[in-house]
């Protein structure tokens, strides 16, 4: 089995897919990671009028249907599109953009979510001990800060497991844009099973180590008394 | 510290100070019964509320010199020995080890020093909360019940802290009580408070 999935990883095409799946998902959750945990973080910290419409907007696009993202962005990129000049379809780049607008809601909506539940009380501790507000932003950050990874290991692995929007922006394009995903979709539509099955077994055990990632930084948490 | 014409509305409650002085440099019990605004009273005093109206003078003190206890204390996500030396941290101080240590020694939290804040008790959280106010010598504290639901020994060992406190440099203490706490003893004053006002003591 070992042997197998050895020879099925050195074929120089699967090699390419998961230097692309993985070039793309480091990009896009970074990206993501760095607008979502900001956004999650004004959105709790600041009133303003139409705040609900935005956090319901949010919501929403948490659980919007990549393909349909990819198809918004495929018409926003396509050369006859607004961004057409700077041919970004079927590139990586253009992967990136779409991912990065699946993404980013997720990882905004669940820091909102668990700022809404830490941040006042973290505030108020930072006003006792005299904090700056810089200061108090940043212990803010830092106490949430096994939230914040496990919202970015969530959007890694939203990141490598979609398929829709990656296969419309990116064309699955052999050796530049085609990812594991989207080999495993074409290679089951050739017949050939075996080798999809492999790069399944493949993304079973990413998602495995991210799950366990996510364990190992859960462990350590608060064992309230109430419990 | 002299309050006048405060006022804080908070739903239906509303807390209305017309003048109260507080002497500097001395214990002051507020005490009464649950609801009649002590929490918020102390909030909008430590500045973690904003008053509606009125005005409050610190005479001369400055927010990194008002610090706030809470009877559930938030613990930071670090060790006990980090969470104490925290307003160390923010002023950039050198903590002095010795004294730290003498500190945890004391209220017997010393074992602990190295271990995880959130895994201790809650009358260890509170003693930790406690010596994490005095660290950074502020010079008003408000202690929001967190003396209550004690221990009798620990509860003796918080006075004793406190009135040591006070031969070395004397500090501001506003500390809200039940009415028939021990502590009540060791304060200079009492300020009794009924549906958010306070009564003429």
């Amino acid at each position: 089995m070992i042997e197998w999935l050895k020879s099925v990883i050195s074929d120089p095409g699967i090699l390419s897919a998961i230097e692309v799946t993985f070039t793309m998902a480091v990009c896009s959750t970074a990206i993501s990671s760095v607008l979502g945990i900001m956004l999650g973080l004004l959105l709790e910290k600041f009133q303003f009028p139409g705040k609900r419409i935005i956090v319901r907007m949010n919501r929403t696009l948490m659980g919007v249907p990549p393909v349909v993202v990819g198809l918004v962005v495929y018409l926003l990129i396509m050369r006859r599109g607004p961004l057409g000049p700077l041919s970004l379809l079927f590139t990586i780049k253009g992967m990136v953009i779409a991912q990065t607008l699946i993404i980013t809601p997720i990882i905004c909506g669940m820091i909102y979510s668990y700022a809404r539940k830490a941040a006042p009380g973290i505030r108020v501790f930072a006003v006792t001990m005299g904090a700056s507000r810089a200061q108090s932003v940043l212990l803010t950050i830092r106490e949430m800060r096994r939230e914040i990874y496990f919202c970015m290991v969530t959007g890694f692995g939203r990141s490598i497991s979609e398929v829709g929007a990656v296969m419309l922006v990116g064309g699955n394009i052999k050796g530049r844009t085609r990812t594991m995903t989207t080999t495993i979709s074409l290679l089951k539509s050739q017949g050939i099973f075996t080798e999809g099955v492999a790069l399944g077994i493949l993304l079973l055990v990413m998602a495995f180590i991210l799950q366990w990632v996510c364990d190992m930084l859960q462990k350590e948490e608060e064992q309230d008394e109430n419990y | 510290m002299r309050i006048t014409d405060l006022e804080k509305t908070i739903g239906k409650f509303c807390l209305k100070v017309d003048d109260l002085y507080i002497e500097p440099g001395k214990i002051h019990g507020i005490v009464g019964p649950n609801g009649c605004g002590k929490t918020v009273f102390l909030k909008t005093a430590a500045g973690i509320l904003k008053p509606d109206k009125g005005s409050i003078d610190y005479e001369g003190l400055t927010s990194r010199e008002i610090t706030m206890m809470f009877q559930r204390p938030y613990l930071m996500d670090t060790s006990v020995y980090q969470n104490l030396i925290y307003p160390l941290t923010i002023r950039k101080i050198k903590p002095d080890e010795a004294e730290v240590d003498r500190m945890l020694e004391k209220v017997g939290l010393l074992g602990q020093k190295k271990q995880y804040a959130k895994s201790l008790s809650s009358g260890e959280r509170q003693k930790l909360s406690f010596l994490r106010a005095l660290i950074f010598h502020p010079k008003l504290i408000m202690v929001d019940e967190t003396l209550s639901n004690l221990d009798p020994e620990s509860e003796e060992l918080f006075e004793e802290m406190i009135l040591e406190v006070q031969k070395k440099e004397p500090v501001t203490w506003l500390i809200v009580n039940h009415q028939l706490d021990h502590i009540n003893q060791i304060c200079y004053q009492i300020h009794h408070m009924e549906k958010g006002r306070f009564l003429k003591s």
